[in-house]
């Protein structure tokens, strides 16, 4: 029988696996950023413990920083204590860093990719779950919480439980792919299979609908893996994903002899056996608009707002949940959703605020005002994609359209820095999470693509984007 | 191990509400527990007691890999979640970390035990006893490999079985 792509990957990182025990999976590259690690480096120093491979250990900050004037001190003392504790550990134990004043720092799963430091066929950790983001190279990326990181640190290795294979089928092809994005693939998958339809497996998208893809998009797929319950999420690695990653700043200097064993062995087989598959065809999705508190809470740009029980299809809790969610959000069942006005717009996140995203999102807003009562933020992926953008020239279009265009960083994704929605505030956000008081206390959050979001913008409210000119 | 339970009635009970992304910077164990499901029931701090269970529906502790999610519960006083289903980042850092209990259990146990109930859970029989109820529910056995993490107090103690 043949193999799974994952697993094909799975077995070439074992270091120990006997029956009935975990197994231990050699490590690739730690990816590390100030929020998930602190006390992790204190248990380091507790137990007198170095970092096993600081050259297989790359740091940024992105929860924490400010999005405004760099120049400026950090106001928050706690957040400067977290940014400055990294400092001081990626010092101590020998680790590259990215701070905030490097023209590399960013949200640390676009800098991966971008510095090429994201590898095909490699294992990815990194204390946060989206993590997931990196396997649209085809490399097996899993979040893991902070007494995993310390042993990560500590070792270069994990003890891991084999997760299960689940293919995710995208068949078909998008009318209107300028207005019906990666978002709303991943977004119509996670309304289809559940906010815990993948728990314990790591997915693995295939299909016409995802080799279509450009590696942003793919990315975006992958980054929401989790939000449908996954380990992780795959793509397997083609011609586009070798030529993004060729020459750059980390790319390894036996590029393409690595390449050429990348082509032969990262595919599963033709005979492999998914432990469950789902199947979506996508030449008809639309736009989707999340209306709840989890990402599974979503529906059509053209429809309206579904009833709980519509929703539930008979569970009691699915029912309660969507209940309550509807009250979170202020929001009734029928409403349609171009009816729903909006206060906030981020276009952002690991999810959605790469290069390609910002481009798309510029064609809508060029030449346009944000609507009067909407506050408009971009906040680019990066301080690389900001440098490109501003290349392009995309900062003047959505700053002469009053959108603000900041620093890189996670921004108001999470609530973490002073960018965050206030009590009842209503966000069209290209984030990847809707739940309760995620972008601060009493927020409400509508999860969209950035064409979507853009839209939102300068009407002030939702807007099916395939009306609109994009091409 | 004996407790009462904290009941919520709703799946995909998240990270982000069980310790909102504003605490992530505190390091003090005492001061994050104080913000325990801040995010869905701000009367919780004040009813939590030491050794008590929470009971919810599915996909318990979805979302961010936060371990500040566990560690609050767990110097709440939390000693188990009982779930119909976790996520998995934050039911091996409950593990990881020795923090507190993830017990899969059945509808049945869910439909059964109401806020309030004293329950006594016998991890050695997979069986959860309704002591104010006299009802006796099974709950899903850890996997091998978890099991063997729990015995040894946690990650850092787990040594693999010599030859």
């Amino acid at each position: 029988m043949g193999k799974t792509l994952f697993e094909k990957i799975w077995e070439s990182h074992i270091v120990v696996e006997k029956q009935n025990e975990p197994a231990l999976i050699y490590i690739d590259r730690h990816l590390v950023h100030e929020v998930t690690s602190p006390q992790a480096f204190d248990g380091l120093r507790m137990n007198n413990r170095q970092v096993r491979r600081p050259d297989l250990t790359i740091a940024t900050m992105d929860h924490n920083v400010p999005t405004s004037d760099r120049s400026l001190p950090i106001l928050d003392q706690t957040s400067a204590i977290q940014i400055k504790t990294l400092e001081n550990n990626c010092k101590d134990f020998g680790i590259k860093l990215f701070d905030i004043n490097s023209p590399n720092q960013g949200i640390v799963h676009v800098i991966g990719p971008q510095l090429g430091i994201t590898l095909p066929g490699s294992t990815i950790v990194c204390g946060d779950s989206h993590t997931s983001t990196h396997g649209a190279f085809g490399a097996l990326a899993l979040g893991i919480g902070t007494s995993e990181v310390e042993h990560v640190l500590a070792s270069q290795t994990l003890w891991l439980e084999k997760p299960k294979t689940f293919e995710v089928r995208v068949e078909g092809k998008r009318n209107n792919p300028h207005a019906v994005t990666a978002k709303d693939i991943i977004l119509s998958i996670i309304k289809n299979i559940g906010t815990a339809g993948g728990t314990g497996t790591v997915i693995e998208y295939r299909g016409e609908g995802i080799t279509d893809l450009s590696m942003d998009q793919r990315m975006t797929i992958c980054n929401m893996s989790i939000e449908g319950g996954a380990r992780a999420g795959l793509i397997a690695p083609d011609q586009k994903t070798f030529d993004y990653l060729r020459n750059r700043e980390y790319t390894p200097k036996n590029y393409e002899s690595l390449v050429d064993s990348w082509k032969e062995n990262l595919k599963s087989d033709s005979d492999a056996i998914f432990d469950k598959q789902f199947i979506l065809n996508i030449n008809d999705i639309a736009p989707q608009v999340s209306w709840g508190t989890n990402p599974g809470m979503t529906c059509d740009v053209d429809e309206p707002i579904p009833s709980p029980d519509e929703f539930s299809n008979g569970d009691v809790n699915q029912k309660k949940g969507a209940e309550k969610a509807l009250e979170y959000m202020d929001l009734k069942s029928g409403t349609m959703i171009e009816d729903i006005a909006i206060d906030r717009v981020f276009i952002g996140s690991c999810t959605n605020a790469r290069l390609e995203d910002l481009i798309e999102a510029s064609k809508i807003v060029q030449g346009q005002k944000v609507a009067s009562n909407v506050n408009a933020m971009v906040v680019p992926g990066s301080q690389m994609v900001k440098k490109q953008a501003e290349e392009m020239g995309l900062d003047k279009i959505f700053i002469d359209a009053n959108f603000e265009w900041r620093e890189a960083g996670c921004s108001m994704c999470l609530g973490m820095n002073p960018d965050i929605l206030s009590p009842g505030e209503r966000c069209a956000s290209t984030s990847n999470r809707n739940f309760e008081g995620r972008q601060g206390n009493g927020g409400r959050t509508h999860l969209v693509s950035p064409v979507m979001a853009a839209a939102a913008a300068i009407n002030g409210h939702f807007v099916d984007v395939r009306k609109l000119d994009l091409n | 191990m004996k407790g009462n339970i904290i009941k919520y009635a709703r799946d995909n009970i998240d990270t982000d509400v069980i310790i909102p992304g504003q605490y992530l910077k505190v390091h003090d164990y005492a001061e994050l527990a104080t913000h325990a499901m801040e995010g869905l029931d701000p009367d919780f701090h004040s009813k939590v007691k030491e050794g008590d269970f929470i009971l919810s529906g599915k996909n318990f502790g979805c979302g961010s890999s936060r371990e500040h999610a566990p560690i609050a519960l767990s110097h709440s006083g939390v000693k188990a979640i009982l779930a119909l289903s976790f996520a998995r980042i934050f039911y091996r850092n409950s593990v990881d970390g020795a923090f507190l209990l993830p017990i899969e259990i059945d509808q049945d146990a869910y439909d059964g035990i109401s806020e309030g109930d004293e329950i006594d859970i016998d991890v050695s029989k997979n069986e959860i006893k309704n002591i104010t109820k006299n009802q006796t529910y099974k709950m899903k056995p850890f996997s091998e490999i978890i099991g063997k993490i729990i015995a040894a107090g946690g990650l850092f103690k787990y040594k693999p079985d010599q030859d």
